[in-house]
């Protein structure tokens, strides 16, 4: 590359009088910087990109709602609570010409590690030639012995590979690790892009960034085309929601368009694989596992295993499973590996590789030994397979140098003791970029992550673009995000304006179809609950202010003293507190904030914010951000502060019922999120009656019920008289017209139960349809003037019984309702 | 000499396991100076499924599914094996030092080839103290044979057998700081301790005669499995099978039933039954030259 030509370009376009806000940037040139060393045309589009973003002011914090719309966050290992995603607004601008020797070297690499891992699984030539070290091999946690002689569909043991560069002083790129385990990253790349083309408008396109959707399209269209069936099914297997890459599991899942499971979803029979779905078992021809491969399967690798899937390896070995990537090809990654890759490409192809990895040397052989002994103060020290070992005890790669006296002699016998544990690495500098710090732009040290994927046809595609790391401390360390690390956009642009090789692709229009997806059981579990939780945290909040504007009425004597202490009774009943004992501002404000208690209004906010998380990639932007709010502050024991917490809590759940309702495609999701809201409505209609109407009740406790159930107004209207016993109770639970009443709440559940799949083929109803039958007969049948306390507490029965039926029959019957920690009995 | 093995073991659960798939490895993998004559397995209840596999490492492996709900589980392996004496071959003089060199130039994956041996394991983590700790025999210097011999003289003085005080799970270094344990313990200590040394250690598995021959003392761990040790001790001596439980080499006494990086590798029964713990194992083991009496049977609760 002509980096002499790029400087005086880029020094004339320095002192220009319309200079960009770059003309500033003073980085060190001895290390290289990508801006600084940019052909003229790359460095215009540097230009225009630098001048809009410190044009606009608070672009930060316009991207940084972006990213919260996207719910993108990120732990760190330790972290309770995600972080919200550090993204700088300015990408980092590669030409297509550099870009494009990468992406040549890059396939180059993928073939060769496809080739290494084939021989590995297969006939071990690599090993008995004595070009690959049998030690190089086993000491890797990721070699699965017994995958050994099982090899993949259409031989394809890689289909996503992920890559770590760093550009050196002279411009040069450099391999730092390789990803074939887990693609860590691959979806912040895109939520990155998808955040700063929001926040940016038409600035990417007017700089000619290539589009990542087609490369995405690819690699679906790969693992599709690896599959036996026509039409197959491919599910994202994640560990769960405590997984760090969570978040970005569910959005990939969402955005592919592949089916969100989690192991317990899955089931294996005779060697072929299905996911538990409302509609019964659904087979599934490939899984993009998110989970490394000693967990996959309890049976065959590490029987601790609680997130895979018990016998999975018989659908690799007989039933044809389509797996990216294949279990064991974390093998390559080890840090031994790329000492050794160099040679293997000689050995494979006859050619050395285009794009050299880090120098490494493995001590395991004698002379490499004494090699990185004797340069020990000029190189990193490693541990060759990542874990940790003596002198390195947390895995991580350190200078030679930083090693003295004892420490350094202990190293040196550990290596004698366990030389095949140690790697040494070239040191190298990382070149810099620049960074938008709110007022101009600094230079900072930073790394690639970009990804390949094959096509249809088993070729291998670039991402146009990636995941840069800017780090603060210009280290070189293995996480994703460090502390103090910000992220930034990868943008590759064309030259030559027109020249845009994404275009030539031009991807054709999807078949039409609608609702096609499956709900497994454990989401259709989740959605039930997250109905459930949302209407139990509203009627809370709507029976925590009934409570505070009755305790002010009564010390104005306007309301008989048996309203709050029945209201304080129903928050009692429902576990919201644990004693109805204590004035009511002393039982609102335990109601509302005892995050102890997970039946408190916070106690059930964080519930639904919980269950919410595991539904990450069925909610919208909008609900999403709506159930994210934390519970509203409020001052104890303050009544108008405490009125005020509640009021919000119950429009928030409001609104997240509005947008349910308006925006929320018809299918069997919706169904169960709606059922679940039907069916707690329903109980506590009954339980509410059971603890405003003990028997007997003044006017003033039926008006209070009335209210909880919006049906006040229309009682005045209706009797134009004070409330009686039996029509109150015939409006809150058996007029069918009264949206918040039980008799709609149970047609409502007849007519989602109705529209759900059955597995029985002879037409006889379901348990669910005949509880649900059952209920709505009887409350046809009933006279209000029958509804005494036994009435009452039957059909609260027949209520849960249906919650029953349905978890019965839709739901997963494995142990998790023990284990569900997450979501206690209510009734 | 012909040996007739018989092998019981009762698992009960607090409450029935909806779902059990499993895997048994019990039935003796093909080994040196060892003849397979005969062999039965029983699984009570009948399983639904049963897939006779092998690996990964040098071990048989029967996977068991049980779909109706299991209460109680009972495997029973009964077998007829010939043992022949093996030659322990002379000490060549190889240094612990040559040793490390050699098995690291080894270009072989099987299940015979050292580098599958060299590095930690699921139970049995590297570890730097105990390292230490054997620094004194295992000297780079120190001829490797006798280093494997001292090193396991060590272990059984230096450690008491208490059954009882470590589970299938405990983790080397517990055993090793408090310096007692079982068969499986001392077994991993001293894999540990080669390891640590670069020496490929193995985890062997199987049986010892329950009743010893007139005039011996019986052995310990002849109630139950056993496990022992394989040490890799250079090209030419190659594996040395060598029990620190006992404190001898394992000889045609020792019916080996399988071998792996350690217990977890090659664990008897194990896998997934959701619903339930484990409430009561029980094993009884029998191992009888042909010919003699059939004893009774020691019985053994874990």
């Amino acid at each position: 590359m002509s980096t002499e030509g790029a400087i005086a370009d880029v020094d004339l376009f320095g002192l220009d009088p319309n200079a960009s806000p770059l003309a500033l940037y003073a980085p060190d040139r001895s290390r290289g910087d990508i801006y600084a060393d940019a052909p003229a045309a790359v460095a215009r589009k540097w230009d225009s990109f630098a001048r809009a973003i410190s044009a606009s002011s608070g672009i930060e914090d316009y991207l940084r709602r972006h990213v919260e719309d996207l719910g993108l966050g990120y732990r760190l290992t330790g972290d309770e609570q995600e972080r919200p995603w550090p993204l700088n607004p300015m990408p980092v601008i590669i030409g297509a010409d550099e870009w494009q020797r990468l992406e040549d070297g890059l396939i180059q690499r993928a073939e060769l590690l496809e080739r290494v891992i084939a021989d590995i699984y297969g006939p071990q030539r690599l090993v008995t030639d004595g070009h690959l070290p049998a030690p190089v091999v086993t000491g890797s946690r990721d070699f699965t012995r017994k995958m050994v002689g099982v090899p993949p569909p259409a031989g394809r043991y890689l289909h996503v590979y992920g890559v770590d560069l760093a550009r050196g002083p002279t411009g040069e790129w450099r391999v730092l690790a390789d990803r074939v385990r887990l693609s860590f990253g691959i979806g912040y790349a895109l939520e990155n892009r998808i955040a700063l083309s929001r926040g940016t408008g038409s600035l990417l396109p007017s700089i000619g960034a290539r589009r990542l959707a087609d490369f995405f399209d690819a690699m679906r269209r790969g693992i599709a085309s690896t599959c036996a069936r026509e039409d197959p099914r491919i599910a994202l297997l994640t560990p769960g929601r405590f997984n760090q890459a969570y978040p970005e599991q569910a959005h990939l899942a969402r955005y592919l368009g592949f089916a969100l499971v989690e192991g317990r979803d899955l089931l294996v029979q005779d060697s072929k694989l299905f996911v538990r779905t409302i509609a019964g078992l659904k087979r599934v021809d490939a899984l993009w596992r998110w989970i490394n491969a000693r967990n996959l399967d309890p049976l065959a690798f590490d029987s601790r295993s609680e997130i895979g899937v018990p016998d999975l390896f018989s659908a690799w070995a007989d039933g044809g499973l389509v797996t990216a990537n294949w279990p064991g090809a974390g093998v390559i990654e080890a840090r031994a590996m790329s000492a050794f890759l160099p040679r293997l490409a000689e050995v494979l192809f006859g050619e050395p590789l285009m794009l050299p990895n880090l120098s490494t040397w493995w001590c395991g052989q004698e002379w490499e030994r004494d090699y990185v002994a004797a340069n020990l103060d000029t190189l990193m020290v490693s541990s060759a397979f990542r874990e940790p070992v003596e002198g390195l005890e947390d895995g991580r790669t350190r200078p030679g140098s930083g090693f003295t006296g004892a420490a350094r002699e202990a190293l040196l016998q550990a290596m004698a003791r366990r030389p095949m544990d140690y790697t040494g690495q070239e040191v190298i500098r990382i070149g810099t970029t620049p960074c938008w710090t709110g007022a101009h732009f600094e230079p900072r040290g930073f790394t690639i992550r970009t990804f390949l994927a094959r096509d249809e046809d088993g070729r291998w595609r670039m991402m146009p673009g990636g995941l840069a790391r800017l780090s603060q401390a210009g280290e070189l360390r293995t996480p994703l995000m460090g502390e103090g690390d910000l992220s930034a956009d990868v943008c590759v642009v064309d030259e030559v304006p027109g020249a845009n090789v994404a275009q030539a692709h031009t991807p054709s229009s999807p078949a039409i179809r609608r609702a096609a997806k499956i709900l497994p059981s454990q989401a259709a579990d989740n959605l039930f609950w997250l109905g459930r939780y949302s209407e139990r945290a509203q009627m809370t909040a709507r029976v925590v202010r009934a409570l505070l504007s009755a305790s002010s009425m009564q010390s104005a004597q306007q309301v008989s003293e048996t309203v709050p202490d029945r209201l304080a009774r129903l928050l009692a009943r429902w576990g919201v507190i644990e004693t109805a004992e204590g004035t009511p501002e002393e039982l609102a404000a335990a109601a509302l904030g005892d995050v102890e208690r997970c039946g408190s209004l916070a106690g059930m906010v964080d519930n639904v914010r919980q269950i919410a998380r595991l539904l990450r990639d069925r909610l919208f932007a909008d609900s999403w951000r709506v159930i994210n709010r934390p519970m509203p502050g409020f001052l104890p024991l303050d009544s108008d502060s405490m009125a005020d917490a509640a009021e919000r809590v119950m429009e928030r759940f409001a609104t997240l019922s509005g947008i349910t309702a308006e925006s929320m495609s018809r299918t069997a999701a919706w169904r169960f999120l709606d059922m679940g809201v039907r069916l707690e409505r329903a109980s506590l209609s009954l339980q509410a009656t059971l603890e405003m109407v003990p028997g007997s009740a003044s006017a003033d406790d039926l008006t209070s019920l009335l209210d909880l159930f919006d049906c006040h107004y229309l009682y005045r209207n209706r009797y134009l008289a004070i409330p009686f016993i039996a029509p109150a109770l015939d409006m809150v639970l058996l007029d069918p017209d009264q949206p918040r009443g039980l008799a709609f709440q149970v047609q409502q559940l007849a007519d989602h139960i109705a529209a759900l799949p059955t597995l029985r083929a002879n037409g006889m109803p379901e348990p669910p349809m005949r509880a649900v039958r059952q209920i709505a007969a009887r409350i046809a049948a009933l006279d209000a003037e029958e509804l005494d306390h036994d009435a009452l507490e039957e059909l609260l029965e027949q209520v849960l019984a249906l919650s029953d039926a349905i978890a019965k029959r839709y739901f997963l019957q494995r142990e998790p309702q023990a284990g569900r920690a997450d979501k206690p009995s209510i009734q | 000499m012909i040996y007739h093995v018989r092998h019981t073991s009762q698992v009960t659960y607090g409450t029935p396991v909806d779902l059990a798939r499993f895997a048994i490895r019990l039935k003796p993998a093909p080994w040196r100076g060892q003849a397979l004559l005969d062999y039965r397995m029983e699984v009570a209840p009948a399983p639904s499924r049963i897939v006779e596999g092998f690996g990964p490492f040098h071990v048989n492996s029967t996977l068991v599914s049980i779909d109706e709900p299991l209460e109680e589980l009972t495997v029973t392996s009964e077998f007829r094996v010939e043992l022949s004496p093996v030659a322990v071959p002379a000490d060549d003089g190889m240094t612990v030092a040559e040793t490390r060199a050699e098995a690291l130039r080894v270009g072989e994956l099987g299940d015979f080839a050292p580098a599958p041996y060299l590095f930690g394991s699921r139970i049995v983590a590297l570890e730097p103290e105990i390292g230490r700790w054997a620094e004194p025999i295992l000297d780079s210097g120190a001829g490797v044979l006798a280093a494997v011999k001292a090193l396991c003289v060590e272990i059984h003085r230096a450690f008491a057998y208490e059954p009882g005080v470590t589970a299938s799970d405990t983790p080397p270094i517990e055993a090793f700081r408090a310096r007692h344990g079982v068969c499986q313990d001392f077994a991993h200590v001293m894999i540990a301790a080669l390891r640590a040394h670069g020496i490929p250690a193995a985890y062997v598995s199987g049986y010892l005669r329950t009743e010893p021959p007139p005039g011996q003392p019986k052995l310990i761990g002849a109630d139950a499995m056993h496990a022992w040790v394989n040490a890799w001790c250079g090209p030419a001596i190659g594996w040395v099978a060598i029990d620190p439980t006992n404190d001898r080499l394992a000889d045609e006494d020792y019916v080996t039933v399988g071998m792996g990086r350690d217990y977890a590798d090659i664990a008897p029964v194990d896998g997934v039954f959701v619903g339930s713990p484990v409430h009561e194992v029980a094993t009884a083991v029998d191992v009888t030259p042909e010919g003699e009496d059939r004893g009774q049977g020691a019985t053994a609760a874990a």
